[in-house]
């Protein structure tokens, strides 16, 4: 690297102004940038949509996840321009997998969303920092123009999503008025069926061309915010000036030498002179005595008077370890020497650990307070993928459903419970029916379901034994629940025998 | 297990006997109107129920045709306003005039009283026309000249708006909806049940309209006391008289509702299940009954949550959707 070369007036910049500087630079290269950006970018943004085309939303994602991977590809481009050695398109795309070795899993996992990271990434491409030696090298460069770097990144944020916006409207600006009427925007925002795949790939599609433009600003701005950082660091700019100053005066160097050596030799004889007496005066006490006199004065010493509260008696307890004599018991000396060392370190991260899981427990319980609204207002959307399959309702209606919680044999229970209990019989079958149809019809049953819609489902089986046997038995638990009205004898023989005839044949297929 | 008392079940030849008069009635509305089954159950429970109706729909859809053919099944007394903006209070209840010979103050009752009561597109009304109305409604007596007048029984006030044409119009304020036991919406039929009405109404002799004449008289004004009657008196259990609550007072802190139902929309939950178990020859009331009517009975005393109005959803997309949370009873 030789600053010298630099393409770029190297002095100390305010933060806003090297940003100015980076975009300045991104505008100087900018058919560079944007095509290699977009040769590299635009091919895998397909590649993902057709891949995912059933889920524009993961395309989309994983597109904006894999940003950092490509973000290398401008980087390299504007380090080399700097020292005037711009690649060519070809030559940048052909060196980017070369790009990508370099830590580039710790790039799109925890350091992806930093919001420093087109400060932070010359560091690790162009240092080739890593590890232990990167977390000191940010640690020098982030105390300053840190702030200016987030912020790069928020502004950056909102760009993108105000140019994607104004894309989508221009777009449908340029959508003929009849079509336009045609849509329905309700069924659009709603259904959202297949047949509107493509336009949701479309909107991501102007995402990828507003990256083409703006990826590289980003980037370069970033750089130049990095650049600007070592300048001040390193002064760099000084150096150029002495580096300039010795190629200037190289030539007359010896020339110069010489002058000044001759005004020198005159000039001293003279100064010696005028004060040789004071000087042979002078005895060796006096001279060290002067020598304290001055030691005492400013700038050597500034004594200072500080008032301040001071913890009870700090001297004594100095004292005491210096002596080792116990003025003080030996338990409050070793409580206060814990107090210093690192044993309260565990409580303060114990502390630490106890605030952040109540932070996330109040977090919960919030959404939990509010599940109703967020039900209503959040989760409106209709389900997209109906393989989910909801675990069946283990209690319906007040009624107990799981397998477990039915004897063996319903029917054999059912007919025991008759005589003495009718209801409690009645009210077995009727559970047995819900719980068949919630575990080997798979019947989708809500609790809101009242035993019509139950049977309005039933019938949308279209197995006639099973309609009639579960309409029979409806009727009866309706008259005796609602009604109640107790079947007669005979029922209660057709339905165990019914209920026998259909879930066990059912079983034994 | 508790049984009903038994005086308050009525006896089931009665039972019988109503339930066999309310599906005749309906039988005999079918054949007038089209395509509306829906419209038309909901208009009869009203009618056993004891409660007002305010159709709602887009003009062409029968809604005056199933008013006219109900008078013309019912033997009682049927009287028609069409409502317009320069209506006065007076025109519907009737007012005092001088009569020159015995020069005095006699009254003249006005359309109101009567059995069945058409107010046609009542929103066209100014507001203090639709409140002459209000007293008529709940109390079903008319103050006229400081004299308070009863109106004979049964009264059924049906009225009718449309829902498109809002320009010069007066929307009902929320004490007179909740006056009305159901707003019933009325939707175009069916592709093959509108052939069949154009079909029937081409043959029939009027211009645009099916001919009602046809129509026998199944029910008298007496009969139809008498199902109110009998339907108020069906079994109801504990149960579902707690899920008829339950629905009612879920609106009220349902989110997407801002105004939720009050006390009424309970009573009226239970009255037209009571109807409409009649109506479908039951000897007591289900939940299914209940869930049958929630959707006329609260959809025009709820008002829905601001939010969902403008991302263009309906009051019955919201109260389908809370018909479909809140659980149904079952012992």
């Amino acid at each position: 690297m030789r600053l010298s070369d630099a393409s770029v007036v190297i002095r100390p910049r305010t933060a806003w102004e090297a940003m100015d500087l980076g975009v300045l630079m991104a505008r100087e290269y900018r058919l560079l940038l944007m095509s290699s950006w977009a040769l590299v970018s635009l091919p895998v943004f397909a590649l993902l949509t057709a891949l995912l085309w059933d889920h524009p939303s993961i395309a989309l994602f994983v597109f904006w996840w894999l940003k950092p991977a490509f973000d290398r590809l401008p980087l390299y481009i504007l380090s080399k321009a700097l020292f005037g050695e711009t690649p060519s398109i070809k030559q940048a795309v052909r060196h980017w997998p070369r790009l990508l070795k370099s830590q580039l899993l710790l790039s799109l996992t925890w350091r992806r969303l930093s919001l420093s990271r087109s400060f932070v990434l010359p560091v690790s491409q162009l240092e080739g920092l890593g590890g232990q030696a990167r977390q000191q090298r940010l640690g020098v460069l982030l105390q300053r123009n840190a702030g200016a770097a987030r912020w790069l990144t928020i502004i950056g944020v909102h760009l993108e999503i105000g140019l994607w916006f104004g894309c989508m409207a221009m777009f449908y600006l340029f959508i003929p008025d009849q079509v336009e009427s045609d849509w329905d925007w309700q069924r659009l925002a709603l259904a959202a069926g297949s047949d509107w795949l493509w336009l949701e790939h479309l909107t991501h599609a102007f995402y990828a061309l507003i990256l083409v433009f703006w990826e590289p600003i980003y980037i370069a701005c970033g750089f130049s915010l990095y650049l600007n950082r070592r300048t001040v660091l390193e002064a760099w700019d000084l150096e150029l000036v002495f580096r300039r100053l010795r190629q200037r005066l190289s030539s007359v160097a010896p020339l110069l030498l010489l002058v000044v050596g001759l005004m020198l030799i005159h000039a001293s004889p003279q100064v010696m002179a005028d004060d040789s007496n004071a000087r042979t005066q002078l005895s060796t006490q006096a001279a060290s005595q002067s020598v304290k006199t001055v030691l005492e004065q400013p700038p050597f010493k500034n004594p200072e008077t500080v008032t301040r509260y001071r913890f009870g008696d700090e001297k004594p307890a100095a004292k005491n370890k210096a002596h080792g004599d116990g003025k003080l018991p030996a338990w409050l000396q070793s409580l206060l020497d814990s107090l210093n060392s690192n044993t309260f370190k565990h409580v303060g991260q114990g502390l630490e650990i106890l605030l952040w899981s109540l932070v996330i427990g109040l977090l919960a319980l919030l959404v939990w307070r509010y599940r109703d609204w967020l039900r209503a207002f959040v989760g409106r959307r209709p389900q997209r993928s109906p393989k989910i399959v909801k675990p069946a309702p283990a209690q319906l209606f007040g009624l107990e459903l799981g397998i477990e919680t039915l004897p063996e044999d319903i029917a054999s229970t059912a007919e025991q419970l008759w005589p003495t209990q009718p209801r409690e019989a009645l009210g077995l079958l009727y559970r047995g029916l819900l719980s068949r149809l919630l575990h080997d019809y798979h019947l989708p049953l809500k609790s809101a379901d009242t035993e019509g819609q139950v049977l309005e489902r039933v019938h949308q089986l279209q197995q006639p034994h099973l309609l009639a046997f579960s309409d029979e038995l409806t009727r009866h638990w309706q008259n005796l629940a609602y009604g109640h009205l107790l079947p007669p004898v005979s029922a209660q023989q057709k339905l165990c025998s019914d209920w026998r005839a259909l879930f066990r044949s059912g079983a034994a297929q | 297990m508790s049984d009903f008392p038994a005086a308050m079940a009525p006896t089931t030849d009665s039972l019988q006997h109503a339930s066999a008069q309310a599906q005749a009635l309906r039988v005999e509305l079918r054949k007038a109107v089209i395509g509306q089954d829906q419209v038309i159950d909901d208009v009869l429970t009203a009618l056993i129920a004891g409660g007002h109706v305010l159709l709602e729909g887009v003009p062409g859809l029968g809604k005056t045709l199933l008013v006219r053919a109900l008078a013309r099944c019912f033997g009682g007394d049927f009287a028609r306003i069409q409502f317009t903006p320069d209506l006065m209070p007076s025109d519907v209840t009737g007012h005092a005039v001088y009569d020159l010979h015995t020069e005095q103050f006699k009254l003249r009752k006005g359309p109101l009283f009567t059995h069945l009561l058409l107010a046609d597109e009542i929103n066209r009304a100014p507001a203090k026309t639709q409140a002459a109305l209000l007293e008529a409604m709940q109390e079903r007596q008319v103050t006229l000249e400081g004299e308070a007048l009863p109106i004979g029984q049964p009264f059924m006030v049906l009225a009718t708006q449309n829902p498109i044409e809002q320009e010069g119009t007066y929307p009902l304020p929320e004490a007179e909806l909740d006056r009305f036991m159901l707003k019933v919406r009325m939707d175009y039929p069916d592709a093959q049940q509108e052939l069949d009405m154009v079909r029937e109404v081409t043959r029939s002799s009027r211009a645009d309209m099916l001919d009602v004449q046809p129509l026998r008289t199944v029910l008298q004004a007496q009969d139809v006391l008498q199902l109110q009657q009998i339907a108020s008196e069906l079994a109801l259990d504990e149960q579902v008289l707690d899920y008829a609550v339950r629905l009612a007072r879920a609106t009220r802190t349902w989110p997407g509702l801002a105004i939720g139902a009050g006390p009424r929309a309970s009573i009226a939950l239970v009255r037209g299940a009571r109807a409409r178990a009649l109506l479908r020859g039951g000897e007591f009331v289900t939940p299914d009954d209940i869930k049958g009517c929630a959707l006329a009975v609260l959809r025009h005393r709820v008002r829905i949550a601001p939010e969902l109005d403008i991302d263009g959803l309906e009051v019955d997309q919201v109260l389908k959707q809370l018909l479909d949370q809140i659980p149904a009873p079952r012992q």
